[in-house]
């Protein structure tokens, strides 16, 4: 399959409802001003179930991700289910720097703390937020000090729901550089 | 603005390290990794890490082992222990043996965000408290002389009561002993603190120029002399002169100082009018003015005008006790200067400075411990760092007859002109049946 150029695409998996993909996608496309594609969804990646912590590993599910070929420039897996990384009690998302895959999932972003359910819009704007932010990391983006910024590190729901959905304007510059350099390489390729 | 720290990762479980890895380089911090104490050891020698992450639980060398030694040998580094067993028994020894704080895996992100920023800020302080510490010490001059040896301690004792009088004070010592620093320390400590401290090195400055910057001169006193100029004895009013290498000057000027000793009034090159002048003068020399008393290149009159006190400053060699304060003196003011972090000097390379004799005395180690902190790529000095100074040993001080230091003269001419006693006579300036006759009398023969 050919790879289309900047185009970024959205797997949902498992139970992830379409149109969470959809919304997520339309947030790409909006704030990124870069084409989507919602790709056919996957199964639930049992294989990277830890029964001991009854979580997904995140890690092994990116490194079988970044092995399949989606026919995307990068590709962001919108999940339900709980994911962990070894040192972290929980991940809403996880990529690597410069990676092919991201991972973001809507299993923490549904539910408050106090167990009540948020209004679907929130959920979806939370998802399109992580996802965004996992997407920043594939093109080599860090983490941002500005609290303003959508870059900047949200390790709770309260610090998610403040992040603003875009980047400052640094993290907005180092993006579009990334574009550029990535676009450069794919054109070389 | 956030402050990016070089970290390294000290865990046996590979899954451990590139999480820690990848979240690290996600947040712009530079990381390395190390899968046993040992390797972190080895890391350690090479660059200088602000923050170790330690898993308590690794074969070999357990995690409180080696905090034990990280925070003996590199007390600077932060250490966060992070384990999957933790006990309060554990956290309480981590944290009592210097950790900076502890982890229990697996934690929640914004735990490991929240150690990161306690860690920066301890970082920070502990940087602004060395730097007040490095403007502490550059203020407070007499404790700028380093010493723990008994005879720097009887002059640690004798400084007080020497500031307290007025007398002259005359430093005696080989060159880079620090007589300018006890000096300093003699001011410093005295009723004219508040006034200047000025010191000239007599040595170089020659006879002519050295008058006209005591004495000051008037508008045309001599050719050059475009306008007045106020003399050191007239600026240094209610302070302390202090005349370095005073052996050097001329006889003429002895003289014209010794008036000023008992007269207390200057005259300007070129004036008439005498000035009055109030100082402490405080001298020093490395050469032996008795003996020049005795030669008649110093006036005996002058040396007991300016030798009321004597302060003999021994010769590093001989206060053996102090190199290794020195040393670690030195080490962290030129780790300040050059901001590079060095901890340690190990035990070879202090031996090896320990048993060097130091001809140029601690001006010397000085030069040698800035030469091997500038060089060095690790952050602690061995003994590779000091191998410029291996070939260099002074002999042991020998009394040798005038004959004797004749005799090894002449041979040494010899041997260099393969005992050709025409070349020889030539090189040394002397007939060649002169030369014939001194080889018979010194009994010199051709080895092998």
């Amino acid at each position: 399959m050919a790879t289309k150029k900047f185009m970024i695409g959205v797997v949902p998996v498992g139970d992830t409802p379409v149109f969470v993909a959809k919304a997520t996608a339309a947030h790409i496309s909006g704030y990124l001003n870069l084409p989507t594609e919602i790709l056919p969804a996957l199964d639930t990646p049992s294989f990277a179930y830890d029964e001991k912590r009854l979580q997904y590993n995140a890690g092994i599910i990116i490194k079988t991700y970044e092995a399949l070929e989606f026919g995307c420039e990068k590709v962001v897996a919108l999940l339900d289910i709980d994911l962990f990384i070894p040192l972290f009690t929980h991940v809403f998302g996880e990529a690597k720097l410069g990676g092919k895959c991201a991972l973001a999932s809507i299993f923490r972003l549904k539910m408050e703390r106090d167990g009540s359910c948020p209004a679907p819009s929130l959920v979806y704007e939370r998802a399109a937020k992580v996802a965004l932010h996992e997407l920043g990391h594939l093109f080599k983006l860090r983490h941002c000090e500005d609290n303003r910024c959508l870059m900047h590190f949200s390790g709770d729901l309260e610090q998610l729901d403040r992040t603003p959905i875009y980047f400052c304007r640094y993290c907005n510059r180092f993006f579009k550089d990334a574009l550029v350099d990535n676009s450069d390489s794919s054109f070389n390729s | 603005m956030k402050e990016n720290m070089s970290i390294m990762v000290v865990d046996d479980e590979m899954i451990i390290r590139e999480s820690f890895s990848h979240w690290f380089e996600k947040s712009g911090h530079k990381v390395s990794t190390a899968a046993s104490g040992f390797e972190a050891l080895d890391k350690l020698k090479e660059y200088p890490f602000d923050l170790l992450f330690v898993d308590i639980k690794m074969p070999g060398m357990d995690g409180i082992e080696f905090l034990e030694i990280v925070k003996k040998e590199y007390p600077d580094t932060f250490v966060v222990i992070i384990t999957a067993y933790g006990s309060i028994e554990s956290s309480v020894k981590a944290m009592k043996l210097g950790a900076s704080d502890y982890l229990l895996k697996p934690f929640k992100p914004e735990q490991l965000n929240l150690v990161l920023e306690k860690v920066a800020q301890q970082k920070k302080l502990t940087g602004e408290i060395d730097y007040l510490k490095g403007c502490l010490d550059t203020m407070t001059r007499f404790d700028n002389i380093i010493g723990q040896s008994k005879a720097m301690v009887d002059i640690f004792e004798l400084i007080p009561e020497v500031a307290e009088s007025e007398a002259s004070v005359l430093i005696t010592g080989e060159t880079g002993t620090g007589k300018e620093l006890i000096a300093k320390a003699i001011h410093a400590k005295s009723k004219r603190n508040a006034h200047p401290f000025i010191a000239i090195n007599c040595g170089a400055i020659p006879d002519s120029l050295l008058e006209s910057e005591l004495f000051g001169h008037q508008k045309g006193a001599f050719t050059g002399a475009d306008h007045a100029r106020k003399g050191f004895l007239e600026v240094v009013s209610g302070g302390t002169l202090f005349l370095d290498e005073i052996g050097e000057i001329s006889t003429k000027m002895q003289v014209n100082l010794l008036r000023v000793l008992e007269e207390k009034k200057i005259t300007q090159l070129g004036g008439r009018e005498p000035i009055d002048v109030d100082f402490r003068l405080i001298s020093a020399t490395r050469r032996n003015l008795e003996q020049d008393i005795k030669q008649r290149n110093f006036r005996e009159d002058f040396y007991y005008r300016i030798n009321v006190i004597t302060i003999e400053v021994p010769p590093l060699r001989k206060r053996k006790p102090d190199i290794p304060l020195l040393v670690e003196h030195f080490v962290k003011k030129y780790s300040r200067e050059t901001a590079k972090r060095i901890d340690r000097v190990t035990d070879s390379a202090m031996e090896l400075l320990n048993n060097f004799e130091w001809p140029g005395n601690i001006r010397e180690l000085e030069n040698a411990i800035e030469r091997a902190v500038v060089l060095s790529k690790s952050r602690t000095l061995d003994r590779k760092d000091f191998s410029f100074i291996r070939s260099a040993p002074v002999e042991p001080e020998k009394t040798v007859s005038l004959s004797e230091m004749e005799k090894e003269f002449i041979r040494q001419a010899l041997e260099q002109n393969e005992w050709n006693i025409t070349r020889t006579s030539k090189v040394l300036g002397l007939h060649r049946v002169t030369l014939q006759k001194k080889v018979k009398r010194l009994n010199l023969r051709k080895s092998g």
